[in-house]
């Protein structure tokens, strides 16, 4: 095969142009700013203050607060879409009528915008919800989105509302992988549902898993859109989660060099855990 | 033979993607972004804008609006770094304009300018510049439900301080059942500007007496505390719960409208809501006052909103078509007729003389007849160090509705936050 460095150069070039351009300069020139002192003003220069910002991350309460809250999410998230996502996916392959129908209603959520979500959701938990709880007199239903732990569980209810229907299509084609002649031959071995799955289909899917867990790791501790619309961090700040602590440190109080200095310390912070994420899965990968 | 055919085709194929985004048709129109914050207009906004297009086919007009409970501050300072800079845009008060300067053109000669009233241009002038020009001149205050008090047996003139205002609640409160009320007040502990900016007004604009005192000051006092609370625990003692998750819709749509409480905060900006569900009822309310125990008791806080500015750093013929539709907005008769009917402003402008354009709302002309018996305290919070009314007092409020804090705990942090931004 010939490999020739200007055809590559010419057909890569502009991608790896792009790349540097877009991500990898900009997050450069954001680490310079995070050692500074910026009120956002480009006609003046921003004083140059060390690792004062990153200090300051330290003692910021609000900072620490969001982090708490963002991993908790993260956890119960990350749990829960993937084992309704995965159930779902079963559910889904299991060769009924409404099969392929189903799988249609359930990817559905995932296409719609965050911001958008976050809005619908807010409606129905503060008047639909509200309305059902003075109507029943259940005070179960009254009052959501009024304190944290609603808000907590609102923003959960949303991510898994809209995630499932994602991993569910990943994890069909994760199953749908697996040899049919390997859940025969267990089968005629007298292996039960439950046996099957733990011994044939987890380890099958265990790339489906990998991705899948990134995915949702991921996303969760990067939530924005759902966070701004649906609670905008009340009440009293306790729904903020990371991102949109950031984003009101940066654009609601003007201090930009401090919001790029959380900014890197995220970056750090998502980009190792979901790398150690990332290797021990693998790790438990089955290669066929 | 090959290698050089397809070293054409890539040729070829790049040299079209970089001629398709380069040319553009001959536009001949000048585009006037604006990025504005009234909810309350953007419908009739947009069919003024579609008026002004319709007779000047030259201007295209686009206009955004982010408001309401959502930070416009914050929106527009996205907005500005993502690079889709505005032609016209709004700025609230000194803070604003210090902020962005650079950014400024100076209208002092622009025809409105010199029709202001005496001090509604004072919010955006820097070094004798005049760089905004104001929207509309707004008040707030405890929008009430004239039946349901007339009912109750109880006379809303008599409502001039705290001492009369806490029996009338109580009044109305023990007469909740047969006037179907679920509780006085609609209080919206959701919407950190209603908290943290109107309300804290009320207050602070005793102790600084201007947004440039405000502007300038190094510290808060809380000179007004006691009465601070007083007032704010009223609300919430008879405020409809759950009151941290009562926003906007809520308060002025879903309780005052249906007439499922007697009274809320808001301003004169809040009568289209009300017309919107209840036209009857829209016809019937107006404003008490929110007195604060040891201050001015009887008077409205009054005062300019938001300044139109436009943008230095666009195009000459960008600015003179914002400046022309600036003017024509408030000097022609198409644009007067929407400014008082359709917005349902009161304009700080001369030129507004004839009895079709005064305004005619009756929340309007209450705040008319406050200001004209000299009844009002002006607004301070665009004097606020930026995000320190939503972000900071905002969400202790929250916390103390909650009853996590106590009040002393709410005006130390609150304290402790101005000073540290005003170091």
């Amino acid at each position: 095969m010939n490999y020739n460095k200007k055809t590559f150069c010419l057909f890569a070039g502009p991608i790896i142009i792009a790349f540097l351009m877009v991500l990898v300069i900009p997050l450069l020139i954001g680490v310079y700013y995070s050692f500074t002192e910026w009120n956002g003003r480009m006609d003046q220069v921003p004083n140059f203050i060390g690792l004062s910002n990153y200090i300051a991350i330290i003692k910021d309460e609000g900072f620490r607060n969001a982090f708490i809250f963002t991993a908790k999410f993260t956890v119960v998230s990350v749990i829960v879409i993937n084992a309704i996502g995965f159930s779902l996916a079963l559910l889904v392959t299991k060769k009924l009528k409404i099969s392929n129908f189903m799988r249609t209603i359930f990817f559905m959520p995932n296409l719609i915008g965050g911001l958008i979500l976050g809005f619908i959701w807010q409606f129905i938990f503060m008047g639909v919800f509200q309305t059902i709880g003075e109507i029943t007199g259940w005070t179960f239903f009254q009052g959501w989105l009024a304190d944290a732990n609603t808000g907590f569980w609102g923003l959960v209810i949303i991510m898994v509302w809209q995630m499932s229907g994602y991993l569910m299509v990943i994890y069909i084609a994760a199953l749908q992988n697996i040899p049919k002649s390997l859940l025969e031959a267990a089968d005629i071995d007298g292996a039960n549902g439950w046996a099957k799955t733990r011994h044939i289909i987890f380890p099958m899917v265990a790339p489906a898993f990998t991705i899948s867990m990134f995915l949702t790791l991921a996303n969760s501790f990067k939530l924005f859109d759902q966070n701004l619309s649906l609670t905008n961090g009340g009440p009293g700040g306790s729904t903020e989660m990371l991102a949109l602590n950031i984003y009101k440190t940066a654009y609601t109080f003007t201090n930009y060099g401090a919001a790029q200095a959380k900014a890197v310390v995220f970056f750090l912070l998502v980009a190792s855990i979901t790398m150690v994420q990332v290797y021990i899965n693998k790790k438990k990968e089955v290669e066929m | 033979m090959k290698n050089y055919m397809k070293g054409l085709m890539v040729g070829g194929a790049m040299l079209l993607t970089a001629c398709g985004g380069g040319t553009e048709q001959k536009e001949e129109k000048t585009v006037v972004d604006i990025f504005q914050f009234k909810v309350e207009i953007a419908e009739q906004f947009d069919e003024l804008s579609q008026i002004y297009m319709d007779t000047h086919p030259n201007i295209e007009i686009n206009i955004e609006t982010v408001g309401g409970g959502d930070d416009y501050g914050a929106a527009l300072r996205a907005k500005m770094a993502s690079g889709n800079e505005p032609t016209i845009f709004n700025v609230g008060g000194p803070q604003d304009v210090y902020d962005w300067q650079d950014k400024l053109v100076d209208l002092s000669d622009v025809e409105l300018a010199g029709k202001a009233f005496d001090g509604a241009l004072s919010g955006a002038t820097l070094d004798g510049k005049v760089y905004g020009l104001p929207f509309t001149q707004e008040g707030y205050g405890f929008i009430y439900n004239k039946e349901l008090l007339k009912k109750a047996g109880i006379d809303a003139k008599t409502i001039t301080s705290y001492e009369s205002l806490e029996t009338a609640v109580k009044m109305l409160d023990s007469k909740k059942e047969e006037l179907g009320l679920e509780a006085v007040f609609a209080t919206a502990g959701k919407e950190t500007w209603v908290t943290g900016l109107h309300y804290s007004n009320v207050a602070l604009a005793q102790e600084f007496g201007s947004v440039f005192d405000a502007y300038n000051a190094k510290n808060v006092e809380f000179k007004y505390s006691g009465g601070m609370k007083k007032l704010f625990d009223l609300q919430i003692d008879y405020g409809r719960t759950p009151i941290n998750a009562t926003d906007y819709s809520t308060q002025v749509e879903r309780l005052f409208s249906m007439k499922k409480v007697a009274m809320t905060q808001q301003g004169n900006w809040a009568f289209g809501s009300v017309k919107g569900i209840d036209e009857e009822l829209a016809k019937n309310i107006g404003f008490l006052p929110m007195p604060i125990v040891g201050a001015k008791e009887n008077a409205l806080p009054v005062g300019i909103p938001m300044y139109w500015t436009v943008n230095k750093d666009l195009s000459e013929a960008q600015i003179k078509a914002a400046k022309d539709f600036l003017n024509w907005m408030y000097t022609s008769e198409t644009g007067k007729d929407y400014v008082i009917n359709k917005f349902n402003f009161i304009p700080p402008y001369k030129g507004f003389d004839g009895d079709n354009l005064q305004p005619k709302d009756p929340l309007a002309k209450d705040i008319m007849a406050f200001s004209e018996a000299g009844n009002t305290i002006p607004w301070v919070f665009m004097g606020y160090p930026t995000g320190w009314g939503m972000e900071t007092l905002g969400v202790e409020l929250q916390k103390y509705i909650d009853g996590q804090i106590t009040w002393d705990e709410v005006t130390e942090t609150a304290k402790a936050s101005w000073s540290e931004s005003r170091k």
